[in-house]
């Protein structure tokens, strides 16, 4: 009777004890999430850099591109995931629905990110870099993007942390994530606000997006050593 | 499929109010005021403090703050604040989800306005700020003349974002039963019902496509053609690391 | 410099109160919209004329739903609510007065923890309601088919109310109350029955649901099957395509519903009709187990306050003038 006392309590601050009781189911949420935060990013930056690259090269690429890629983000991320497996033809519930879905809104964020960075390195810097000789794709790869990266890397932590809430919307609709949580949360409070799985779905998706944000924030001081010398000087 | 959507989207029945259905006109007019009451409350909230942040450099944290927002999960958040408020309201009224619902959709809107106008009012050259002192403005002349207008295309563009998220994310509302777009989009995907769903989603994109046309026609008009370089022939501000910097950061959605 | 502060002033200004106007302006439509359609009284006015029903999104259109009240009773609302599906949502708008009579389950225990009132259903507007498991061919080995009907064997409507109450004001684990459930049943003992089978175990998106699809999936489990879940899912019109394509394999279902679901024009309303009419409706790749002895099927549900006010007992008395 006590333990099942304490495993009913309503109050916000058992969130915690909620996350021991439930930790095998908890666990997997948290890393569904994570990988399907994370993975949609890493995929939409591959795409998006050849398509920010060519919308940069030939700028008259550039309007329509910022055009379609703000359209799509227009999309109500619910109607989206909702809409992928018929227009794919996917089986209905498939769980692709949901990585697929935030591919194109990462593609859709990055591509304009990647083109507006590549804009960022200065004119002098890319005809100092040709005069010394490097081609158009060493150009590239060792001068233009380490450049840009700071300017993508602001792209990426708002493509992660908005993935991370995106995420939880597409637990509302059955798949495994800590969205569920919510769901749960919802469906139990019945005879007043059931408040653990509502506060640990949220203390979880904050620190995600917060890791995220800073390994990615970790992994730009790494890749830009000259920004830092220049502060140190 | 697409023709399915565009029958649905073609049907008066649709585009009539029932008993039982409430149509396109009456759930577009909803979205659009949950969409607008956020909106002039992230205004009234974010212009005013990102102008006194900016110009004064005081409380800068509460940019940082604001940005950290937008790490909340929108539906954590919606929930939350709907089983809390709405079991405190009596009687044939929707404000028990209709104030959640706001709430929700105000802290998505306040980051990109302020953190804009804070770094656009922070952007301001000195030498314009200083020309502006040595005229004799006093500190709010110095804003009300010279910062606002100069950060003006940058409010503009984090307001644009900002109504944009709000827009697509006001579809959450159905989720705790109130109208609007998104009604078509929960119904239609418990009805199993897709060109119902999908006709709500894309009179969604619509509803947002044509509003960012409505606020890119006013600021044409609103911001000085000194800043913006309408009418000439050479852009003034150049596309620098900084404005793309910005630019980026402001974007961000559900 | 001066002449375009002013412009750009009276342009901010202009927005902030075409922002303002139109706020208030259809904030207000909105509250008159949703009060606006009650009949205007007098003595040819239904009961329902002046009520409005809250509901999941799916009853506005299902056989046994708003067209079914209406074909069978005559009943029609005054407005429809969306709301959830027989969840806290509804419960709380009913109790507030944001609807007047909602769709629930008749075996939630908010019913009589808020002293609703059930109206009758004389003319089965509802058909039976018995649950049973929904499986797709393949799987339903003998040995599964054994598993499941052993739990149907010792299912009954008032150990699911039990279940419920469990879940739903206890607040404990959905699988923990499903491993009870089955050892208190002596059905937990480890067996092969259903060695080598792999199934995906799904749910509607409704704790009942989802304690039975757990009761199922652990059962299943203890007898050697290899067990996935996917709970939550959704409604009928959204898991039941999930069981064709085979993104999963079993569901506890409710006869009456899934038959409704599967034939608009399903016309038996007693258990065993209803499962002798189901066996003919179902698809070819799918079939029904035994059915258990539990019930619930939806009710249209009223608050005391209602039912005294208007002298309901009967889903018939909302069509009463008075």
């Amino acid at each position: 009777m006590i333990l099942a006392d304490s495993s009913s309590s309503s109050s916000p601050l058992h969130f915690w004890g909620y996350f021991l009781d439930h930790r095998a189911e908890d666990l997997r949420w948290l890393w569904d999430h994570t990988y399907l935060s994370l993975i949609p990013v890493v995929i939409g930056l591959v795409i998006a850099l050849p398509l920010g690259w060519l919308s940069r090269r030939y700028g008259w690429l550039y309007p329509p591109m910022v055009s379609i890629s703000g359209l799509l983000y227009t999309i109500p991320s619910i109607a989206l995931f909702v809409m992928v497996p018929p227009l794919l033809g996917l089986k209905s519930l498939d769980p692709l629905q949901v990585p697929i879905a935030l591919t194109v809104y990462s593609v859709a964020l990055l591509v304009r990110v990647v083109a507006d960075g590549l804009a960022s390195v200065p004119e002098d810097v890319a005809q100092a870099a040709t005069a010394v000789g490097y081609k158009r794709l060493s150009l590239l790869f060792r001068v233009e993007l380490p450049i840009a990266v700071p300017v993508i890397a602001a792209g990426l932590r708002v493509a992660t942390v908005s993935n991370v809430s995106m995420v939880a919307i597409a637990g509302t609709i059955g798949q495994e994530n800590l969205g569920r949580l919510f769901d749960q949360g919802k469906q139990l409070s019945t005879t007043g606000p059931y408040y653990p799985p509502i506060v640990l779905g949220i203390v979880l998706c904050v620190l995600l997006a917060l890791t995220f944000d800073l390994l990615i924030v970790f992994g730009t001081r790494m890749l830009t050593p000259w920004r830092r010398a220049v502060v140190g000087r | 499929m697409i023709g399915d959507v565009l029958t649905w989207l073609n049907d008066p029945a649709h585009w009539r109010d029932t008993r039982v259905d409430k149509g396109i006109p009456t759930q577009l007019q909803t979205h659009i005021t949950f969409t607008l009451i956020a909106l002039a409350i992230a205004l009234a909230l974010a212009l005013p403090l990102g102008l006194f942040i900016g110009h004064t450099g005081r409380l800068t944290f509460l940019v940082t703050a604001a940005n950290a927002l937008r790490a909340l999960p929108t539906v954590g958040v919606l929930v939350l604040l709907t089983v809390i408020i709405s079991p405190h309201f009596h009687g044939r009224t929707d404000l028990g989800f209709v104030i959640p619902t706001e709430i929700v959709l105000v802290f998505l809107a306040v980051p990109p306005i302020l953190s804009n106008t804070y770094a656009g009012v922070q952007n301001v050259s000195a030498a314009a700020r200083d020309a502006a002192a040595g005229m004799g403005m006093t500190g709010t002349q110095v804003l009300r003349k010279v910062e606002l207008p100069c950060s003006l295309p940058l409010i503009f563009s984090g307001f644009r974002s900002a109504t944009l998220q709000v827009i697509a994310t006001a579809t959450v509302a159905s989720y705790v039963t109130l109208g609007g777009l998104g009604a078509f989009i929960y119904d239609g995907l418990q009805q199993q019902d897709f060109p119902q769903m999908i006709g709500g989603g894309v009179l969604v994109a619509l509803l947002a496509l044509l509003a960012d046309l409505l606020l890119a026609t006013i600021q044409r008009y609103a911001v000085s053609r000194g800043i913006s370089g309408r009418f000439s022939t050479k852009s003034v501000i150049p596309a620098d690391a900084a404005t793309a910097q910005v630019r980026t950061a402001e974007a961000s959605t559900v | 410099m001066n002449r375009k502060a002013i412009t750009v002033g009276a342009a901010a200004a202009a927005l902030a109160l075409a922002l303002t106007a139109c706020g208030s302006d259809s904030g207000k439509s909105t509250t008159s919209g949703s009060t606006g359609s009650t009949g205007s009284g007098g003595s040819t006015a239904t009961i329902a004329s002046k009520l409005i029903l809250g509901g999941p999104p799916e009853f506005k259109t299902r056989t046994d739903g708003v067209p079914g009240l209406q074909k069978n009773y005559g009943v029609v609302f005054s407005g429809y609510k969306v709301l959830d599906t027989g969840g806290p949502v509804t419960v709380t708008a009913l109790k507030n007065g944001q609807v007047d009579a909602a769709d629930l389950f008749t075996t939630d225990p908010s019913i009589a923890a808020n002293g609703f009132v059930i109206l009758q259903d004389p003319k089965n507007n509802f058909a039976a309601q018995n649950v049973l498991p929904l499986i797709s061919k393949a799987k339903a080995t003998d040995g599964v088919t054994k598993v499941l009907n052993g739990i149907s064997a010792k299912l009954d409507t008032a150990g699911l109310g039990a279940i419920l109450t469990k879940v739903q004001n206890d607040k404990q684990d959905p699988d923990a109350v499903a491993k009870q459930w089955l050892k208190d049943q002596g059905l937990d003992a480890a067996g092969t029955d259903a060695a080598g089978v792999t199934l995906t175990v799904g749910s509607a998106n409704f704790p009942e649901s989802v304690v039975l699809a757990q009761i199922y999936a652990e059962a299943l489990k203890d007898h050697g099957a290899t067990v996935s879940t996917k709970l939550n899912i959704g409604a009928r019109e959204v898991y039941v395509p999930g069981l064709k394509d085979g993104s999963i394999d079993l569901i506890p279902e409710y006869n009456g519903s899934i038959l409704q679901y599967l034939d608009k024009n399903a016309t038996a309303t007693s258990s065993d009709d209803v499962y002798a009419a189901l066996q003919k409706a179902l698809p070819p790749n799918l079939v029904v187990l035994d059915q258990s002895k539990a019930q619930d099927s939806d009710a249209i549900v009223v608050t005391k306050a209602t039912a005294d006010k208007y002298g309901l007992t009967s889903i018939a008395d909302l069509a009463k003038t008075q």
